[in-house]
């Protein structure tokens, strides 16, 4: 695989991601100068979150465009961006350790069990912070499934 | 095969109200769930960007459902909303007045081209979201072990897919 190949694949990956968390907050600053591309926004995001206002962070008087939760996983995966090439690289892609996953995982799918059995409700910060943690490890798996496909497909095309 | 159950799982669950609060994580699962029985039912091992492709198709699959499963869940989510906001208000007074304005927006009727614009975008949405859950979906299940002797079939490829760090 080729340097070339794991770098465009991962511009492409952090363009996009930096697009989806700018219309995240685009929203409620489009909606709070009554400009109607917000309604357009929140109606992409809907069909990803539930956003309910309550379990939401609020940005220029109203809330984003999806939850608590769902914005830290956004976030966690854009750090995880910026972690990856410092720990893996352009040269060569691999998948993360399973436990890792697992570790990582832990947290959000607790609190995320809990809060579904009515155990606990945890705060909005409490929601980012689990989303954040798993959120950074996909770019791990996301950059090498994709470089992988890319790769397979260039081969085909030759 | 294993797309379409995967993504009929995501596609109901994620579009129940009260379930849908686990909101992308339903598109993951069904997709980590398609990757599992893609494993089970392949005589070879599978590779990440199997996973991703497995993954994509399951998004697809899901939006599908989705979509079919909130026509008629609609009016019953916005009930729900509608509860939770005089619930919330009740604790906090100082409930911000526009909050309630983002209820209004998915409120009405629904046309056809809304329809139409909401399946294009969610089916775009996750197939990114499923080729993810499929590419994780492969590195928990995807390699197979061999019996004592055996390689496993793929195991002589050095493509990132299995190798884990």
């Amino acid at each position: 695989m080729t340097r070339s190949r794991i770098l465009s694949v991962y511009l492409a990956t952090l363009i996009g991601t930096l697009a989806w968390l700018g219309a995240i907050v685009l929203a409620p600053y489009l909606r709070s100068r009554g400009i109607p591309l917000a309604r357009f926004l929140y109606f992409c995001f809907s069909s990803v979150c539930h956003q309910i206002p309550g379990r939401s962070f609020s940005a220029f008087g109203y809330p984003m465009a999806v939850c608590a939760r769902c914005l830290g996983i956004y976030s966690g995966f854009l750090a995880g961006m910026g972690l990856y090439p410092l720990l893996r690289g352009f040269s060569k892609i691999q998948l993360p350790k399973m436990k890792i996953f697992l570790a990582v995982s832990l947290p959000i799918v607790a609190d995320t069990a809990g809060n579904l059995l009515g155990l606990w409700a945890t705060t909005n910060v409490l929601r980012l912070a689990t989303g954040c943690l798993w959120g950074s490890i996909l770019p791990f798996y996301f950059l090498t499934g994709l470089a992988e496909l890319a790769s397979r497909g260039k081969k085909r095309i030759e | 095969m294993p797309a379409l159950v995967g993504g009929a799982v995501a596609g109901i669950l994620s579009g129940i109200p009260l379930l849908n609060c686990l909101c992308c994580l339903w598109i993951i699962g069904g997709a980590i769930l398609a990757s599992y029985l893609a494993v089970k039912d392949s005589p070879v091992s599978l590779k990440a960007s199997d996973g991703a492709v497995v993954g994509a198709f399951t998004g697809i699959f899901a939006a599908f459902i989705r979509l079919f499963l909130s026509i008629p869940f609609r009016a019953v989510e916005f009930a729900l909303f509608r509860k939770i906001m005089e619930r919330l208000s009740e604790y906090v007074p100082e409930t911000p007045s526009e909050w309630k304005d983002i209820f209004s927006l998915g409120a009405g009727p629904i046309s056809m081209a809304g329809l139409l614009l909401g399946l294009v975008l969610s089916a775009a949405i996750f197939a990114v979201l499923g080729a993810l859950g499929g590419i994780i979906g492969m590195a928990l299940f995807g390699k197979k072990t061999a019996p004592p002797g055996q390689g496993t079939k793929n195991e002589t490829s050095q493509d990132a897919g299995h190798r884990q760090s």
